[in-house]
């Protein structure tokens, strides 16, 4: 069975269906994107599947698991990884407390234990911290390590709130619009980025406007508009896809 | 050097007592007086600082907690004769039972309505102590409450209760500090700054912020529990809500979030204006157009300032 699977996933709002009965599959080691004119329900469906909008009707379901209804925080921990539209980082935190932030609850650990700092809870942080120091190399970042995140330019807190959805490890990683507003020197670094995340075994769904990104990097692409799923499969397909033309380009 | 001139901070806190005796012997009284005040604001405003400062929730409800911690401990002291040591975590496990009850409904407001749903409450809390005369004895006030007795210490006189101060301010200085830094702090930091960033980093933004209310109702118990035990007399009008605009005042004035702020804050606002003798009533003005000064001038507060002149200090090419 498929890692990440939504069955007619539903999404009204004040009567407009912003997503509308959507069926996906996400294969474990998969890197497809969602792509669609703006206005589709790409993002909606995003917040759906992460716990941060309640779905109308529809299941959600992550390793088998029905998932539907979970709140967002507990989604994260169960292993699901994403980025947001707008860059999201704690802008007065450091780049590195910024990625401590990310794992520091898949711990586990009792309050008590971190109010004392436990043995246990000081070993862990140093693990931690090496865990996102070599994050932070990985998207360029490490000199920028003790900066404010809110100091960084616009392009740097993408990479970092990126490298911040990866501390915990997850299984899936849904990025949202990674590439957009960025400069093409950072979109090629982006592009590198997530291969790399792919290659290292990772499923990755991205939702995307920039088409030479999701036709060079996916495996796989999903069309929405209007809610609907209207097309789906190769890069290559999908752009020869009358109807993705029509949801473009209009007749 | 740091280790050092905290043992000196230290010792000097400990000695006051004796320095004031020595230095000003007609006004030890007063000044100890003052003092102790200034050591259990300090404590309220740091425990409120955990709501407002660390997980960024505007609550009002901070002199209830104080309140209920006070009551409970009061009339447990009084009408049921029980010791000091039973009373005390008595009156902060009421405080802080009744800020797990409050919190949980009162979170499913957000931002104006919080700080309305809990001024609200506080101002409920203030009129059951005022009316249920039979049980807090209203505007009569609870009297002769029994000075705290811990075992074979008793603490009576005043520089007694100035050491019991700076104890308590001092214990809640290191919960605070151990709450606000480190992974803890970064959990709580992160609900305050991006609510949707935080859930995505798996923390629960419900569960910190009850955490940091819970804690902060239950040291403020704790802190009218002293307080009780200190005056001797407990009145309704203790648990007004201008106690929350006090606290703010500490809070803005010294810099939000800030451990040394809040403590600097609490100084400059109960002891400096007593030890200055300004006019009292030209205290409240005064403080309001320096609270206006501050906000515009120095939004995070004296601790701001402080960490600019140090900052200066230590480059001064940069300066």
């Amino acid at each position: 069975m498929a890692l990440f699977e939504t069955r007619g996933l539903t999404k009204r709002f004040l009567g407009v269906t912003a997503v509308d009965a959507v069926d996906l599959r996400i294969e474990a080691g998969e890197l497809v994107s969602l792509i669609g004119p703006n206005g589709s329900g790409k993002t909606t469906l995003f917040n759906c599947v992460t716990g941060y909008l309640a779905s109308d009707a529809g299941r959600v379901f992550f390793h088998d698991r029905d998932v539907t209804g979970v709140p967002a925080h507990r989604i994260a921990r169960l292993g699901v990884g994403r980025t947001f539209q707008l860059v999201s980082v704690f802008p007065r935190l450091s780049a590195l407390e910024n990625l401590l932030t990310f794992l520091q609850q898949h711990q586990e650990e009792g309050v008590l234990a971190r109010l004392v700092r436990a043995p246990r809870v000081r070993r862990y942080e140093a693990v931690a911290v090496e865990r996102a120091m070599m994050l932070l190399d990985s998207v360029g970042l490490a000199a920028r390590a003790a900066a404010p995140a809110g100091s960084l330019s616009y392009g740097q807190r993408k990479l970092l709130a990126f490298a911040a959805a990866l501390m915990p490890d997850p299984e899936l990683v849904l990025l949202d619009e990674p590439a957009a507003a960025v400069n093409p020197t950072m979109i090629n670094q982006m592009k590198e980025q997530i291969r790399a995340l792919h290659r290292r075994g990772k499923t990755v769904l991205l939702v995307e406007h920039n088409m030479d990104v999701v036709m060079d990097i996916s495996q796989r692409v999903i069309v929405l508009d209007h809610g609907q799923k209207i097309a789906e499969g190769s890069p290559a397909a999908v752009r020869r896809d009358p109807k993705v033309i029509e949801a473009y380009f209009g007749r | 050097m740091r280790a050092l001139r905290w043992s000196f901070g230290g010792v000097f806190l400990v000695a006051v007592p004796w320095i004031v005796a020595a230095v000003a012997p007609g006004q030890q009284r007063y000044i100890l007086h003052v003092l102790i005040f200034t050591a259990l604001y300090g404590a309220l405003a740091l425990s409120y600082d955990l709501v407002v400062g660390h997980v960024g929730s505007l609550s009002l409800a901070h002199p209830a907690f104080f309140g209920i911690g006070a009551y409970t401990a009061a009339l447990l002291g009084t009408e049921a004769r029980w010791p000091f040591a039973a009373a005390l975590p008595a009156g902060i496990a009421a405080a802080g039972l009744m800020a797990l009850a409050v919190g949980v409904p009162m979170f499913r407001l957000t931002e104006h309505s919080f700080a309305m749903g809990t001024l609200g409450f506080a101002l409920v809390t203030q009129i059951v102590a005022t009316n249920w005369v039979e049980f807090t004895r209203g505007p009569l006030c609870v009297t002769g409450i029994p000075k705290p007795e811990l075992g074979p210490l008793r603490i009576v006189t005043l520089p007694a209760f100035y050491w019991m101060g700076l104890t308590a301010v001092g214990l809640v200085g290191l919960l605070y500090h151990g709450l606000t830094t480190a992974r803890l702090g970064r959990a709580f930091h992160a609900v305050r700054d991006n609510e949707m960033l935080a859930s995505a980093a798996s923390i629960h933004p419900l569960k910190y912020r009850m955490l940091a209310f819970v804690i902060g109702g239950a040291v403020a118990g704790g802190v009218g529990t002293l307080f009780a035990s200190y005056v001797g007399v407990l009145c309704p009008t203790e648990l007004a809500v201008s106690l929350s605009v006090n606290l703010l005042v500490m809070l803005f004035l010294g810099g939000v979030g800030s451990l040394r702020g809040v403590v600097v804050g609490a100084v400059a606002f109960t002891a400096l204006p007593e030890i200055l003798r300004m006019a009292p009533t030209w205290r409240m003005v005064i403080y309001g157009l320096l609270l206006l000064l501050i906000v515009i001038r120095a939004p995070d507060g004296l601790e701001g300032v402080i960490r600019r002149r140090s900052a200066a200090w230590r480059q001064p090419s940069g300066g």
